[in-house]
This record gives structure tokens, C-alpha cells and sequence, in this order.
């Protein structure tokens, strides 16, 4: 019997971690999302309010009209999708192109595609700095777009390329015998049939470009390039007297546009990774 | 004999195919990537100092005198600590997590997409909203101390406290893919496996660590190189939390190289600093590869 029960509550035991989980996960995240709508004044009350004495979107107004914040956004928005629109097209070629073909050197060539996913992304700052402002590329909008599509690349060939080789050839023969060229079956059959793999790949990469900082940092020097990760350092680096408030507001602000799209597509994404497509 | 021609041009364009399909893939990759591994490494034998004229090859020079630098060699213990200190705590953690989320049932797909939402959050984020709960006057934790009668601590002030929270921001942000990728080895096993273990009375603990930690080592070696690659070269959340201080308590090696590169202008030293880390980054990758990998 008490075996039995011992039993009974070990089977229960796993709800304690995960509630260390949940309150790991969102503690950081629901304070600062509080604070964002309290007063300057309310965040130094102690006993700490977590739903705030009045709702205030005054912070959030704050941010909105900041100078140059809607170019902020602009930069981001404009980066993240440029360089993943050319990261996934180009992954989706050369994906294919070793899911399907047997060339010389394929292997190897597999292997040196995924050796930069364990190059530091910080650490190549200083001679890609040295190499961008030799062409005359700093402070450009292109030397983002080229650095990030170049860091998005590795991992979409290596996911895309596996979700290739599950899909059926029997598919393209078909398509091959009623006179479609490489390009239609490619567009025609492949795209539509991974879109599952497309999507997750697409999510990874505006990820890192929407989050991206140390290129930012390194490579764009006027005001009008930043993007917000790098505007919200340098608003932490510049107020003396912090307005927390505001800091976190837009940090909210910041981090939402990504977490809306990834409620839309979460399951894909989860799905995605513990499939174990993703190493 | 035209055919014949057609018919060869034909061939030679479909041996060509492959190439051109993974040629724009290729050209980013090392046009970027490689370039700067390989010019950074060369940078790294030379004297390139922007307040210097001359530049001259001096081969092993910056890396001498690095390693002959206090405020490097401080760097490079403080940076040690830190991975240890994360990946450890990361480990730990993402396992836990990931062996209650494959035994959650109700909640189960809220509960992982929960737990990936961290790695969702941008490093300058993560950082700014650990600064506020560990800030010494607003800051969560210090509230939670005083309401209990404990003395608030100032965390970022202390150089042993600020590496400590440094580690803890930063295994916030790496946790949640390391968990996955776990979640993803145990969900690969035969639960029929579990139940003939059981039926067999095998303890908890023993189906633990003789069924599901051998079986998923090859993800457990994954999981570690990302939770020490991400730590080695973490940046992001470094330079806004602590900006590397106090009194250099947390300039681990990427923000060192920074602040040599782009404050001091020595690209040089920094490149040198970067063939350090890739040399780091390779090392213990292969190394968790070779420990966990061993049926590959």
C-alpha cells in the first residue's frame, strides 16, 4: 500500500519541474511586461505591484514617437525579411541540390557548408569590419543584408536538404515525363510540398536577423541604421537616471512583432525542432 | 552528328546542375564566412594598428602578447567560468525540462511552446529585463529580500554577483533549443521500451540512467556544443547587462575582443582574439561530438 502510494506520487513528481519551468520562463517577462505600464514613481514601491495601479499606455506613447523609431522598425522589419527571402531561396537550391543529386565532393561540400554553424557570429566582427569598410560597404544597408543571409544559409541548406530527400522522386519523375523543365518541378512540386520545412526555416532566420546585434553594433554608424535591439542598448547605455518604464516598453515592443508570429506558427516550429530535423 | 553534340552539351549541363544550385549558397557562405575566418587569422599575424602607420608581420607577436596580458588572461578566466557555470546550469536544467515535458500530458503542446518562447527574445531583450529584475533599487529579486527583512543586494555592482547573474541571463537564453533538442532525443525512443522496463520493475532511476541518458547521448552532445558555443561567444547579453564590469568581472572573451577592436582600434589583437575563440569553439566541440557520438 504504501508502495503504492510512493508510486502514485512519483508518477506526480514531473509537475514540479515543470512548474520551476513556467515560472522560470515568465517571471523575467511579466515583470518587465508590468512595469512597462506603471508610472516612473510606482516601479520603486515596495511591497512590488505586479498588475499596476492604473493602466498607462504613456510609456508605450513614448516610444512610438521617439525620434527616428519608426525608421528603427522600418530597419528591421526591411533587414529581417530581405535576407531571409535570399537565405531561403538560395537554401532551397542547393537543398535540392543535395538531396538529389549525385555530384563529386557532395559530401564535403555538405560538411563545409555546416562548418560555419560553429563560427561565432561576435567574433567575426572585427575582420568583417576591417573587409566591409574596405569596399566601402559600412553604414549600408547591403552589408547587413549580406552578413545575414551569409549566417541564415548553413542551417536552412542543412534542414531544407533533409526534408528534400523524404519526398517521394517518384513525384518529380511524373512531372519529368509530362515535360516539366527542372525549374517548373522545383516551383511546381517541391516548394508546395515542403512549405512545412520552408515556414520553419523562414522563422529561423527572421529570428536571428530580427534579433541580430553585434553586426549592427560593428558595421552601421548613423542614427538612421539602427535597428531596435541596438536602439534599445544604446537607450540603456544612454539614460543617467533610468526611466525603467520606458526601457521596458520598449522592449516590449521590440519583442512582440516576432512572438505574434510564432503563436501563429508554434506548433510548426516545435514540431519542427524536436522532430530532430534541426542539429 | 548535331545530336550527338546536343546530346553531350546535354550531359555536360546536367553534371554542371548541381554545382550552380549550391553555387549562390556557396558564395555568401564563403564569401563572408570563410573570407573573415581567413583575413581575420592573417590580421592576426600582423601589427595593424589604426593609430600606427606602418603594419608588419610580426607572425606570433599579438598572440605572445596576449597571453602575456593581464587584462586578457582575466578575461579568459572569467570567460571560463561562465561557460562552465551555463552550460552546467543549462544541462541540468534542459534536461529536467525536457524529460517533465515528455511526461506532461495535459498542457503538454502549451507547455513546449512555452519553453520556447526565450530563445523567441532578442539577447539585448533578455538582458535589459534581467537588469531589472536584479537592478539594486526597483529589481524583483532585491524587492522580494526586503519584504522578507533580508538586506538588499546590489547584484551588479559585486563582481562575483554580476557574473553570477550574467550566468543566469544567459542560461535563460540558451536554455529553451538545448531543451528540444533533448525533448526530441527522448520522444525518438520506443516508449515499449519504458513499459518492459517497468514491467520488468526497473526504478525510476534506473530507467533513467540506463535507458534514456544512453540512448539519447548523440542529442546530449548536441545540446552541449550549442550550450557552450552560445556561451563562449555570448555578446549580446553581456554588453548590455554589465557592459562587461564591474572592474572587468564579466568581459568575457567576445566582449574583450570588442572593446580591443572598436575602442582601441588594434584590429590585430582582435583578430588574434578570434582565432582564440574558434580554436576554443572547435576544440570542445569535438570533444562533447567524440564523448557522446561514440556508435557514429
Amino acid at each position: 500500500m504504501l508502495a503504492k502510494i510512493k508510486w502514485k506520487l512519483s508518477e506526480k513528481m514531473y509537475i514540479i519541474p515543470l512548474i520551476v519551468l513556467v515560472i522560470w520562463t515568465v517571471t523575467p517577462m511579466i515583470w518587465a511586461f508590468s512595469a512597462s505600464f506603471k508610472t516612473k514613481v510606482e516601479v520603486y514601491e515596495t511591497p512590488p505591484t505586479i498588475i499596476p495601479n492604473l493602466m498607462n499606455f504613456s510609456n508605450y506613447m513614448t516610444v512610438f514617437n521617439y525620434d527616428h523609431f519608426w525608421r528603427y522598425l522600418f530597419n528591421s522589419t526591411f533587414l529581417a525579411i530581405t535576407s531571409t527571402i535570399i537565405a531561403v531561396v538560395a537554401s532551397i537550391l542547393a537543398g535540392y541540390a543535395f538531396a538529389r543529386y549525385a555530384f563529386k565532393c557532395r559530401h564535403l561540400l555538405l560538411m563545409l557548408i555546416l562548418i560555419p554553424r560553429i563560427l561565432p557570429r561576435a567574433s567575426l566582427i572585427v575582420p568583417l569590419f576591417a573587409g566591409i569598410s574596405m569596399v566601402g560597404l559600412a553604414d549600408t544597408y547591403l552589408s547587413l543584408v549580406i552578413t545575414y543571409t551569409a549566417t541564415a544559409i548553413p542551417m536552412a541548406t542543412w534542414i531544407l536538404a533533409g526534408f528534400f530527400k523524404v519526398i517521394p522522386k517518384s513525384l518529380e519523375e511524373a512531372a519529368a515525363i509530362d515535360g516539366a523543365k527542372s525549374w517548373q518541378i522545383m516551383w511546381y512540386v517541391i516548394v508546395p510540398m515542403s512549405l512545412p520545412a520552408i515556414l520553419t526555416v523562414s522563422i529561423f532566420s527572421l529570428r536571428e536577423a530580427w534579433n541580430e546585434f553585434p553586426f549592427a553594433l560593428a558595421f552601421t554608424q548613423s542614427q538612421e541604421m539602427r535597428t531596435l535591439p541596438y536602439q534599445l542598448f544604446m537607450l540603456r547605455d544612454s539614460m543617467g537616471m533610468q526611466d525603467w518604464p520606458v526601457v521596458l516598453a520598449f522592449t516590449i515592443v521590440s519583442i512582440l512583432p516576432l512572438l505574434i508570429l510564432y503563436l501563429i506558427f508554434e506548433k510548426r516550429v516545435v514540431n519542427g525542432i524536436t522532430s530532430g530535423a534541426v542539429k | 552528328m548535331d545530336a550527338a553534340i546536343n546530346l553531350k552539351k546535354q550531359k555536360r549541363r546536367k553534371l554542371l546542375t548541381p554545382y550552380l544550385l549550391i553555387l549562390p549558397g556557396f558564395l555568401f557562405v564563403f564569401g563572408v564566412l570563410g573570407y573573415a575566418v581567413l583575413y581575420g587569422t592573417l590580421l592576426s599575424l600582423f601589427d595593424m594598428d589604426l593609430m600606427k602607420a606602418e603594419t608588419g608581420f610580426v607572425f606570433l607577436d599579438n598572440y605572445i602578447y596576449l597571453f602575456q596580458n593581464a587584462a586578457f588572461l582575466n578575461s579568459l578566466v572569467r570567460s571560463l567560468i561562465f561557460v562552465f557555470g551555463s552550460v552546467s546550469l543549462g544541462l541540468v536544467l534542459s534536461l529536467f525540462f525536457a524529460l517533465s515535458l515528455y511526461r506532461a500530458t495535459r498542457f503538454g503542446n502549451f507547455l513546449k511552446g512555452l519553453a520556447l518562447v526565450p530563445y523567441l527574445v532578442s539577447g539585448i531583450a533578455t538582458a535589459v529585463m534581467f537588469r531589472f529584475l536584479f537592478s539594486g533599487d526597483v529589481g524583483l529579486i532585491n524587492q522580494v529580500l526586503i519584504t522578507l527583512n533580508l538586506d538588499a543586494v546590489n547584484f551588479l555592482a559585486h563582481p562575483n554577483w554580476a557574473l553570477f547573474v550574467a550566468v543566469l541571463t544567459n542560461t535563460w537564453f540558451i536554455v529553451p533549443f538545448a531543451t528540444l533538442i533533448l525533448l526530441s532525443g527522448i520522444q525518438s525512443i520506443d516508449p515499449e521500451l519504458f513499459d518492459s522496463a517497468t514491467v520488468d520493475g526497473a526504478s525510476k532511476s534506473k530507467v533513467l540512467t540506463k535507458i534514456i541518458l544512453p540512448l539519447i547521448s548523440p542529442m546530449m552532445g548536441i545540446s552541449l556544443v550549442w550550450l557552450s558555443f552560445a556561451s563562449f561567444n555570448m555578446f549580446d547579453v553581456i554588453l548590455p547587462l554589465t557592459g562587461g564590469g564591474p572592474n572587468r568581472a564579466t568581459e568575457v572573451l567576445a566582449v574583450y575582443m570588442y572593446n580591443v577592436a572598436f575602442d582601441e582600434l588594434k584590429y590585430s589583437l582582435g583578430s588574434a582574439v578570434m582565432v582564440i575563440i574558434l580554436i576554443f569553439n572547435v576544440a570542445t566541440s569535438a570533444l562533447y561530438l567524440k564523448i557522446f557520438n561514440t556508435d557514429d
